[in-house]
């Protein structure tokens, strides 16, 4: 046990690490971009004095590692300040879209998981069959068309054309706006369907290909022979090449989640779904720094945390694994 | 890869045919784009009676319609193709080089000098691609260049972890320690024992880059982050979304959309059969 | 007394790109209640066909062509699946070869002898727990080690959790494949002491299957010794001692006899033949330093010799001279082309 809690400790503090580089290329960025962030705001009528003052409000008279430092703690502490353009302060707007990206995300993962692995396993399992050779088909084409064109085929085929689905947003205004509100609000679910749809079919193609890989590899295990000697079940056999099979999959979840986000992005801005990525693209283009740099920040983090969950639901996962 | 081995594969493979097929086809209409493209990539389509065709659907003249500002989409696709090749093929090659050459040195020398470049590909695995290169683009100005190198940025992560794992192993290979004992330096040995063994598996790793590459670029431009100059099918699709074309207008939005799935998937097929090729395992029986 | 296991003229054959591979080429056998048979030959030889026909699981280009398996009189080549399936494990069970890696890796040793135990009916679990417990006793595991997963244990600890395993559920007929090959020298000799104690204490009917002549003459009551595919002599143990199979005669040559020490070593030159498309007359012919042209023509059929002894030769009346010339290393140097 001891290992494993070094080894925590350890994949703790390079996700630390990581998260510093982060911030710091951030920041860099922010200060080395072309112009005065006040620009944006000032017009003629602003008089030498007041931008000194609005600049000093804003901290940005100070020696550059006095600002690096309050940065770098305001990050950590989750005060990101206000937005340029709105009232509430960026925290609260945040909490929002997190939520908001987490409910189109998190069913889409599950979905694209459990489903990915059961296709994809039985796929596997019966090489050479029609439903293998389809399924890897169809992975194949939905793995090369880009998600977003799907999404805007999807929207232009049932939003528009047939319209049996929502064009958009994820719930109407007046709707309900807590988390397990909109859980049990049809409204929500008929939202989500489209966008949900066109992440997992997408997302579910990784899953299928690499199950189906792994299973072809361990269907030439001697085990499997074995368990045939000792009388057992195809079904119970199954089970236990599913089991063997599934190891390389942690570990693709975790590549998995960082690429989530880059179909999530998309995806939000095709269906005006108001989650981080929306935000963040609206913010750039409104040049919002404070919500920018919070929405990029947050991604990251997410990010590393599913990377270190996954790392370490592969040592409990494979029994082999041993932490030195 | 000997010849009669390669047909083998092309063979049992006719999807890797066709997309060979595909990718020489995307490759003579981006040479040879001057030549198909009636309009230049954003010229109007003036009609015959210098009126501005907005919005028109397929005709024989503008045989995939036109845009809302009048420009033929037929032509845009076409040299949207340059586009693609482009960022494909220099993102690809860019990335490639780095991760190898980056996987190489660290997987051969080893000791701190591995520490440090492993630490730098967790920090580039850590951060959402799409997100950051948004920032980054807002921050600069969009360019085809900028979009190039962030890719290759992206990039460069997996195929240094996959040939540093493979130059761990060749690594204690007995030609390498025949070499060594023969008295070759270590920069010797690295490009021209060890190197040739890896290429291979770069190689394939250059299939997936100009898939990314592509991708990526399709992506940003359709955010509206993309290089305004360059015509690319990203860029078309963008305009598409905010004329709000896709209400109405297919022949706008389909083209572009279909040309990046195939591009991708031809070479994602090539890539699969080249994958075969390395790895036996995978090969159906 | 009904013999436990009988085989009857049986051919396995298997699919393969060049054709199909005559892997055991109409063999009978049988296999008396409490006896051990050895089946020794060298790889390729169709023991190991043999050992997976009888457990039913030969791999998916393998089929059974002709012939009869007969376990306690029912011919197992025809029953449907279910009923096959209860056998296995149940009233036969299997002691693979210790190079595999025939558990599971991501479960724990109890939890696979648990899953024999539970595959052909309800248990509960203190007596399950009895059982393995008593189980791993036998073959000198601590018990404390259940818990732990097959990569934690040694080849030998391996094959010792099988040996328990394949005593779970008491079977008849205990089919032991290469159980010692790839074990080092003592741990093979701990194994064998184990399968010895299943024999004769435990009065448990074997099949060992084995290319190492050594082994079959320490443990078993009878030998069958095969060759591409064919049974070229069988008897009890004076096979070892008087062969009367010229290929029999390589084979005890090839192994070490503690009491001739200064004997050398000689190894029969040659491969061994093709399955697909074997020579006409007697399959060994080409190896076989005696052989004369008849040889090649007609195949030899396996005759009882004296009683309880078949062999299959043409020359067997030369073989007392045979014998005597075996033992000289020139005798085997040319390779004799078919």
């Amino acid at each position: 046990m001891g290992g494993f809690r070094r080894y925590l400790l350890r994949r703790l503090a390079q996700a630390g690490f990581v998260v510093w580089c982060i911030l710091t290329i951030m920041f860099l960025l922010f200060k080395l971009m072309p112009g005065d962030p006040t620009a944006i705001f000032v017009d003629n009528n602003f008089t030498e004095d007041m931008i000194q003052r609005q600049r000093m409000l804003w901290g940005l008279n100070d020696p550059w590692w006095v600002q690096y430092l309050r940065y770098l703690r305001n990050m950590l502490l989750f005060d990101f300040g206000h937005p340029f353009f709105q009232n509430e302060s960026v925290a609260e707007i945040m909490l929002d879209k997190v939520r908001n990206t987490c409910l189109m995300i998190v069913p889409a993962l599950l979905v694209s998981v459990v489903f990915g692995t059961l296709i994809g396993a039985y796929a596997g399992w019966t090489r050479g069959s029609v439903f293998e050779r389809a399924a890897v088909a169809t992975s194949l084409v939905l793995h090369s068309v880009p998600s977003f064109f799907v999404g805007i085929l999807a929207l232009m085929v049932f939003s528009y054309q047939l319209r049996w689905l929502p064009p958009g947003g994820m719930v109407p205004l007046g709707g309900p706006d807590t988390l397990w509100g909109m859980l049990a609000s049809p409204d929500y679910w008929k939202h989500l369907v489209l966008p949900g749809l066109v992440l997992v079919s997408r997302e579910i193609t990784g899953p299928i290909l690499l199950l189906r890989s792994s299973m072809l590899e361990v269907k030439g295990s001697d085990f499997l022979d074995m368990l045939r000697a000792k009388g057992l079940g195809e079904g119970r056999i199954v089970v236990h090449a599913t089991r063997n099979a599934l190891l390389p999959l942690v570990t693709y979840v975790a590549v998995m989640t960082g690429i989530l986000f880059q179909g999530q992005v998309l995806l939000e801005i095709i269906f005006a779904w108001p989650g981080l990525g929306r935000e963040l693209v609206q913010a750039l283009t409104h040049l919002d720094f404070p919500v920018a740099q919070a929405a990029l920040y947050l991604m990251a983090l997410v990010t590393l945390a599913l990377n270190l969950i996954a790392d370490l639901l592969y040592g409990a996962i494979d029994p082999r694994v041993t932490y030195e | 890869m000997t010849g009669p081995r390669f047909l083998d594969v092309l063979g049992r493979n006719p999807s890797a045919a066709v997309g060979l097929a595909l990718i020489c086809g995307f490759v003579a209409l981006a040479v040879a784009a001057p030549l198909i493209a009636p309009y230049g990539p954003f010229e109007v389509a003036f009609g015959p009676d210098r009126s501005v065709p907005r919005l028109a659907p397929p005709s024989a003249r503008n045989w995939f319609g036109t845009t809302n500002q009048g420009m033929d989409v037929f032509s845009q696709l076409v040299w949207g193709s340059r586009v693609a090749l482009t960022v494909g093929l220099l993102s690809a090659l860019g990335s490639v080089v780095v991760g190898t050459l980056i996987g190489l040195v660290s997987g051969y020398f080893g000791g701190w000098i591995d520490d440090v470049l492993m630490r730098l590909t967790d920090v580039a695995f850590g951060i959402p691609f799409l997100p950051f290169a948004l920032v980054v683009i807002a921050m600069a100005e969009p360019s085809l260049g900028l979009v190039i190198l962030l890719v290759i940025f992206f990039l460069w992560r997996t195929t240094a972890r996959v040939i540093r794992a493979q130059t761990l192993s060749l690594k204690e290979r007995p030609f390498v320690w025949a070499a060594r004992a023969a008295g070759a330096g270590h920069w010797a040995i690295l490009f021209r024992h060890i190197a040739p063994n890896v290429l291979p598996l770069s190689f394939l790793y250059v299939a997936v880059g100009v898939q990314t590459g592509v991708m990526l670029e399709a992506a940003l431009s359709f955010l509206g982050f993309g290089d305004p100059h360059a015509q690319s099918w990203g860029i078309m699709l963008n305009a598409a979304f905010r004329a709000g074309a896709m209400r109405t207008a297919w022949w706008w939005v389909l083209p572009p959309g279909v040309a990046l799935s195939l591009f991708v998937m031809a070479i994602f097929m090539v890539g699969r059969a080249y994958e075969e090729i390395l790895n036996p395992r995978l090969r159906a029986v | 007394m009904d013999p436990v296991l009988a085989l009857e003229g049986l051919e396995v054959r298997y699919a393969t790109r060049q054709g199909e591979a005559r892997a055991v080429d109409r063999v009978s056998l049988a296999l008396a209640e409490g006896e051990c048979l050895g089946l020794v030959g060298e790889s390729g030889c169709g023991k190991s066909t043999i050992a997976r026909a009888v457990m039913g699981i030969l791999p998916p280009n393998g089929r059974i062509a002709a012939g009869r398996i007969r376990f306690r009189g029912q011919d197992l080549a025809t029953l449907d699946p279910e009923r096959s399936r209860e056998l296995r494990g149940r009233r036969m069970a299997l002691v693979p070869q210790s190079a595999m890696n025939a558990f599971d890796p991501v479960y724990t040793v109890r939890a696979q002898l648990d899953e024999a135990i539970l595959a052909h009916g309800a248990m509960a679990a203190p007596a399950r727990a009895e059982r393995i417990a008593a189980l791993f006793a036998r073959v000198g595991l601590e018990i404390a080690r259940l818990d732990d997963y097959p990569h934690q244990f040694s080849g030998g600890m391996r094959q010792r959790a099988m040996i328990a395993m394949a005593m779970a559920l008491d079977p008849d007929l205990i089919v032991a494949d290469e159980p010692t090959t790839g074990l080092d020298v003592v741990v093979q000799d701990q194994i064998l002491q184990h399968i010895r104690s299943l024999h004769r204490e435990q009065r448990k009917t074997m099949l060992l299957i084995t290319h190492d002549m050594a082994v079959v003459a320490e443990n078993c009551d009878r030998i069958a010794v095969m060759y591409g595919g064919r049974a070229v002599e069988t008897g009890d143990r004076a096979v070892f001692e008087r062969p009367l199979h010229p290929y029999t005669l390589g084979l005890c040559n090839a192994f070490p006899d503690l009491d001739d020490g200064g004997r050398a070593l000689i190894s029969i030159p040659g491969a061994p033949p093709d399955l697909v498309t074997p020579p006409a007359g007697c399959r060994f012919a080409p190896r076989c330093p005696f052989a004369e042209n008849h040889c090649s023509e007609a195949e030899p059929a396996l005759l009882e010799v004296e009683p309880g002894r078949h062999a299959a030769c043409h020359r067997l009346d030369r073989i007392e001279e045979f014998r005597r010339r075996a033992r000289d290393p020139d005798t085997w140097q040319t390779e004799r082309k078919s």
